[in-house]
């Protein structure tokens, strides 16, 4: 019953006065803390080691604000804490308390627990040195992994067309040209391509055959004339891709640049060089000098060959590797050079009494060890004596040992760089389906909050005093905490781990001790120039911009704000909330409570007297789910919003169970929601591409998809796959309804996540009057309830009943 | 009936860990009586002081004992008086879980073998960063209290033998490295016959002026090494040190060679004396392992194969037996043949570690076709031979190699945390303090 009192406090009765506070702080030595769902209990005395952590300061609070502040929920009767948080990693925290050592589950990721511990104010430095190898490593990786798929994502759609004029025609060039799988027309032409690369240095290798060449006036050898025929067609064809390339590329500096088409320069260039040598110099062909360095440029072309790595990610991830592994590389042309110089200076002291021996000098025998040491061995060197053959047999074996110690691990830095590639295509490919998807008008995805996450990464984070805090900012921190706490104890297991991971850098962001609003609102207006653009080119209708999505957002909440907050009664508190959640809806959609574009910011919210309670709690709960996808147009949301209705009804049952004490039945559920599903059906159908007619809608309709949106794009196949389910899970547990589906739901929190939304506009609308507890009846649209419910009973239901 | 449950109740102590509630038998507790659970269920006086003194809070309404301590921990060292033995969950610590035992005074015994090799390999791992750690401390700190010629000897010992301490250690160590890489260069051209010079009596010798940079040389790595040696605070493990003996057999023969060039004529003939010197040039090949100083991944390899040892032996007893069937059989099968290269067997042993390695130099091939078939095999058994125990090999070379790596980024923040501690305690007062 704990959670119904809370609930009671916080929305209908006033906030505990400083001095129960302090009564309640003082008559207990001990204190609970329930953290997602996992009861805790530490004395006091533990917390106080640290003050200057979350669970420092949680002594420190007088007053129910700088309460809320901290923890998310708490219940002074019962000493009971709520922190909605990931379980699983503060249990390794308060062991920091009670321990000094601070340690990492294994299973636990890296990138998560980082964040976990700026929630609780601890710095990662405390990290014990076992567990901190693994983290850096970790975490550097995951950096290093954000920021090349950043860069790629820049390379392959950073690219902007409208600078000039016939940017249309420059973009389809562009397409067709340098994106093989755009269409059927840019296959057949990288096709050709490959051909023509394949022709040429066939062409280039029959050349030296001697029945094939003839011979000029000075007695030389040149060209078959039919090759050359041949090499020039091909040389033409080279040189058009080039120019067509370069004239369509979007930035011509950084094409210039790419490895790619440098290789590209190298391989036409010799032939006009050579051109150019042979016409101007025609007369002093003869001069040695001229005609080797046409020779050089001769050898040269054969680098066309080079080419093909446009058209195989193989060759790419080759070079990628050996760019990478030039330590192991290094490493292993030392131990070879060493072992070269050993031998062949050893052979030679062995060998250099035989008669016509052809070890003279240590230079001289410095071929016979390479070709021994890398076991080719021709046999125009070989040692004669005793001595030297033991030598030499020695030298197989140091060779077979040496070369086979750095490879394995060259060996490594390749898979698993070609595993990435793969990877990525497959996202690529994954992406290209969406946009298909989206121009047929089906389906939405936000990444705003994917690609901000990703440029708060690179960018440098502005570390803040803890203290600094402002009022303002001070909602951040639950906001974020909602969404991944929500989702991580739903399914408790390894799964529930990926929303914590997908926004990791969100979550720093957001964290209250980390950044000031100010900051990331400078960040973010850079971001969404640099960053964001290219995935919402992609993710979102195609064109669609940050600057105008958030004037859309802005559309969208103004009107609301007009009518509801002068509704009065019980109605009023609907609004107020509905209210508050547009504002921290807003607000997160850009991640800023403080920008001065939106009148109606949560600041303003709090100021109001009546608002103020619910914009802690629902506020910054819905506005977590919400948070930072503002995408509004869906068709995949809307089927799967409907399936809010049967599931929504069960956590809310629950809830209400737990208000009246006893558990309801499933029948009642059922019944509960086969009453709740019509109205809710008709929120949810309802379009949102136009500006929503009720803000819930709108805070929901991107609360669908914060799961997909918060896993990283690491995370992209196993994305695919769950969207997929999505859309096909959210039909049939429309027909299914009810509890059937409850199971299949609970599975990914996508689901769940719009499960707990649609819980909350029933609350808010029809449900209350269902609600079984009469005293509760108007209270229990309280979103620290609603949203605290579900999860207890799906995910930890064994400690749920201890607190009850 | 209503007695029994009541004598139960005594015994039963319910206790709170961490927030997670337990019932408790007492007599399951007293199997371990030396534990504290069962110290508290046989405190005779339920008085304040020696409640206190074994919990951490009490209450007596609910009769409960509160301990701020794991819960996880517990649930795992609870079993001990279920099954009398304990298995660490994974994911916790084991060095703290040792903690938890401790206070819970169950002795470490009970500690299941698996979880203890565990243990061992954690505190293992600890320790070396533990070295590592101290390593780098020594470098950086600086006693204030030494005499002068000490402070003088550390610093040149950081001078010589630490180059990232400074910029001049580390262009000393680019210098030092390119004086090897030079006399080794003048090693190798100092016998191609074009560049040598005829001494007076007919004998081909070095170039004069490649000499000269060799004598320079060996001037810069005998002056580098006396420093070293001078600069060392232990001079014995400093000479039996692997990479000092390599520094000294390095600069050795130079000075035998001078020394007995002047004084071995007077002593012995000639001819002798000149055979002596050139056995002792072959030693100048021992200047290329000095580069192992300047490279951690020589003394990696250097490392895994120290630590390989037995695959090395098994990879040579291959190799060995190998060659011997394979010798005497190509030996056999090529008698037939009239003009064999197969004189003898000891003569086909060459061929034998050709073919097996796969080298093939082509000095000696079978004639015939049983001859022939012999080839083959043996050339699949030398690869398998040679590929079976190199794995263990590279496996260990691969595992110290990112150990190494690991390593490194551990001490760094060992070193990070140090650092920061003084500024963190100002932030935070009590933590430190309060957690030692």
């Amino acid at each position: 019953m704990p959670w119904g009192k809370v609930g009671s406090r916080s929305t209908a009765s006033l906030p505990p006065e400083p001095v129960d506070i302090i009564r309640s702080m003082s008559c207990y030595r001990r204190v609970k803390l329930n953290v997602g769902g996992l009861p805790h209990e530490v004395l006091w005395r533990t917390l106080d080691r640290l003050p200057r952590t979350r669970l420092g300061k949680l002594r420190d609070c007088k007053t129910h604000e700088s309460l809320v502040d901290i923890c998310d929920d708490y219940n002074l009767e019962d000493n009971e804490y709520f922190f909605d948080r990931h379980p699983g990693a503060f249990t390794s925290i308060l062991n920091f308390y009670r321990t000094g050592k601070l340690h990492m589950m294994e299973e636990m990721c890296a990138l998560s627990f980082s964040q976990e511990l700026d929630y609780w104010g601890v710095d990662e430095i405390y990290l014990e040195s076992c567990c901190q190898a693994r983290y850096h490593q970790k975490k550097e990786q995951m950096n290093e992994e954000l920021k090349r798929e950043a860069d790629t994502l820049k390379v392959r759609e950073g690219e902007e067309f409208d600078n000039t004029c016939c940017s249309e025609k420059r973009k389809k060039l562009w397409d067709l040209l340098e994106k093989p799988g755009s269409s059927v027309a840019a296959k057949i032409l990288a096709i050709i391509s490959i051909l023509f690369i394949v022709l040429s240095t066939i062409a280039l290798s029959l050349n030296t055959l001697p029945e094939l060449q003839d011979t000029d006036e000075f007695g030389q050898t040149t060209d078959n004339p039919q090759l050359a025929h041949v090499e020039a067609v091909c040389i033409a064809w080279f040189t058009m891709e080039y120019l067509l390339r370069f004239l369509s590329s979007p930035n011509k500096w950084k094409f210039f640049k790419g490895p790619l088409n440098v290789i590209d320069l190298l391989a036409i260039l010799p032939y006009y060089v050579t051109i150019f040598l042979t016409a101007s110099n025609k007369s002093v062909l003869q001069f040695q000098n001229v005609r080797r360095v046409v020779q050089i440029f001769r050898i040269m072309r054969i680098l066309r060959i080079l080419k093909l790595a446009r058209h195989s990610t193989g060759l790419q991830s080759l070079g990628f590797t050996l760019r990478r592994s030039y330590n192991e590389l290094g490493l292993l042309i030392l131990f070879l050079a060493m072992g070269i110089m050993i031998f062949s200076s050893l052979v030679f002291f062995a060998e250099k009494d035989e008669d016509d021996t052809k070890f003279k000098s240590i230079p001289a025998s410095f071929w016979w060890a390479t070709i021994t040491m890398t076991t080719v061995g021709y046999g125009d060197i070989y040692p004669k004596t005793l001595l030297g053959k033991i030598v030499g047999g020695l030298c197989c074996i140091a060779g077979v040992l040496v070369i086979a110690l750095p490879i394995p691990i060259i060996v490594n830095n390749f898979s698993e760089f070609y595993k990435e590639q793969k990877r990525q295509e497959k996202a690529v490919k994954r992406r290209e389906a969406l946009e298909r998807a989206k121009r047929n008008g089906s389906i939405v995805s936000m990444n705003v909050r994917e690609a901000f996450s990703r440029g708060a990464e690179l960018l440098d984070v502005v570390v803040m005093e803890k203290g600094e805090r402002t009022q303002d900012n001070h909602l951040s921190p639950s906001r974020w905490k909602w969404s991944s706490k929500r989702a991580a104890s739903e399914t408790s297991s390894n799964r529930s781990f990926n929303p914590d991971q997908g926004s990791p850098s969100k979550a720093r962001a957001s964290s209250p001790q980390r950044l000031n609003a100010q900051k990331l609102e400078e960040m973010y207006n850079h971001m969404a120039k640099t960053q964001s653009q290219p995935n919402l080119n992609t993710k979102d209708r195609g064109s669609s911009r940050a600057g105008h999505r958030r004037d859309e957002i802005e559309l969208g909440a103004l009107p609301g704000q007009g009518g509801d907050p002068l509704i009065g009664g019980r109605e009023g508190v609907v609004d107020m909330k509905s209210l508050s959640s547009i504002d921290s809806y807003i607000s997160c959609a850009t991640d800023f409570q403080e920008n001065p574009r939106f009148p109606y910011s949560p600041a303003g919210g709090l100021s109001l007297p009546e608002s103020s309670r619910f914009s802690h709690s629902p506020g910054s709960g819905l506005s977590s789910r919400v948070s930072a996808n503002p995408s509004l147009q869906t068709t995949l949301e809307h089927e799967t919003m409907l399936t809010p209705p049967c599931s929504g009804a069960k956590p809310l049952n629950s809830e209400g169970s737990c208000l009246s004490g006893g558990p309801l039945s499933d029948s009642s559920i059922l019944s509960d929601h086969s009453i709740l599903s019509p109205e809710v059906s008709v929120y949810t159908t309802a379009s949102s591409r136009t500006p929503p007619k009720t803000p819930e809608r709108k805070a929901l309709t991107p609360a669908v998809f914060t799961f997909h949106d918060a896993s990283i794009s690491k995370y992209i196949d196993a994305d695919t796959d769950d969207e997929e389910h999505l859309r096909e899970g959210g039909p049939s547990e429309r027909l299914l309804g009810g509890l059937s589906s409850k199971p299949r739901l609970s599975g990914y929190q996508g689901a769940t996540n719009h499960l707990e939304a649609a819980q909350r506009l029933l609350g808010q609308n029809c449900l209350f009057p269902l609600g079984s507890s009469p005293s509760v009846g108007h209270e229990n649209h309280v979103a620290s309830e609603n949203s605290r419910r579900p999860k207890g009973d799906r995910g930890h239901s064994n400690a749920f009943d201890k607190g009850l | 009936m209503w007695t029994l449950p009541r004598t139960r109740d005594e015994k039963e102590i319910a206790v709170n860990i961490g927030g997670v509630r337990l019932v408790l038998c007492g007599d399951i507790l007293n199997r371990y009586p030396d534990s504290r659970l069962a110290e508290l269920v046989n405190c005779p006086t339920r008085s304040f002081d020696v409640i206190s003194s074994l919990c951490d809070d009490y209450d007596p309404g609910k009769r409960e004992f509160y301990f701020d301590r794991d819960p996880d921990s517990f649930k795992c060292i609870v079993e001990v008086y279920y099954f009398g033995e304990i298995h660490m969950k994974r994911g916790i610590c084991p060095i703290c879980f040792i903690k938890e035992m401790e206070f819970w005074k169950i002795d470490l015994s009970y500690l299941d073998e698996c979880c203890k090799s565990n243990l061992t390999e954690k505190e293992e791992e600890l320790a070396e960063i533990a070295d590592k750690v101290k390593l780098i401390l020594d470098d950086l700190d600086c006693d204030p209290n030494v005499s002068r010629t000490e402070r003088w000897q550390k610093f040149l010992w950081k001078f010589m033998e630490k180059p990232e301490s400074s910029l001049p250690a580390r262009v000393i160590a680019v210098v030092s490295f390119l004086f090897i890489l030079v006399s080794s260069v003048v090693m190798c051209l100092g016998t191609i016959p074009d560049l040598q010079v005829e001494d007076s009596e007919g004998n081909r010798v070095e170039h004069p002026s490649l000499d000269a940079i060799e004598t320079a040389c060996i001037g810069w790595f005998t002056v580098e090494y006396v420093l070293r040696l001078a600069s060392s605070p232990n001079k014995v493990r400093f000479a039996l040190s692997f990479m000092n003996m390599i520094d000294f057999l390095a600069i050795l023969p130079f000075y035998v060679v001078l020394v007995l060039t002047y004084l071995g004529t007077a002593m012995m003939e000639l001819a002798n004396v000149q055979q002596a010197v050139q056995a002792l040039r072959i030693m100048r090949i021992a200047r290329i392992f000095k580069l192992a100083r300047h490279s951690s991944g020589l003394q990696t390899l250097t490392y895994a194969l120290k630590r390989s040892f037995k695959e090395l032996g098994l990879l040579l007893m291959y190799m060995g037996v190998g060659i011997f069937v394979f010798s005497a059989l190509g030996y056999t099968m090529e008698q037939s043949h009239p003009e064999t290269l197969f004189r003898s067997i000891p003569q086909s042993f060459w061929w034998a570690i050709i073919t097996m390695t796969t080298v093939g130099y082509g000095d000696i091939y079978p004639k015939t076709t049983l001859g022939r078939c012999n080839a083959a095999i043996s050339f699949l058994c030398g690869v398998i031979a040679i590929a079976l125990p190199i794995h263990p090999i590279i496996n260990n070379f691969v595992i110290y190699y990112n150990k190494q790596k690991v390593l490194e980024t551990a001490a760094k923040h060992e070193l990070e945390l140090m650092d920061s501690s003084p500024h963190r305690t100002e932030r935070e007062p009590v933590k430190k303090k309060s957690l030692t």
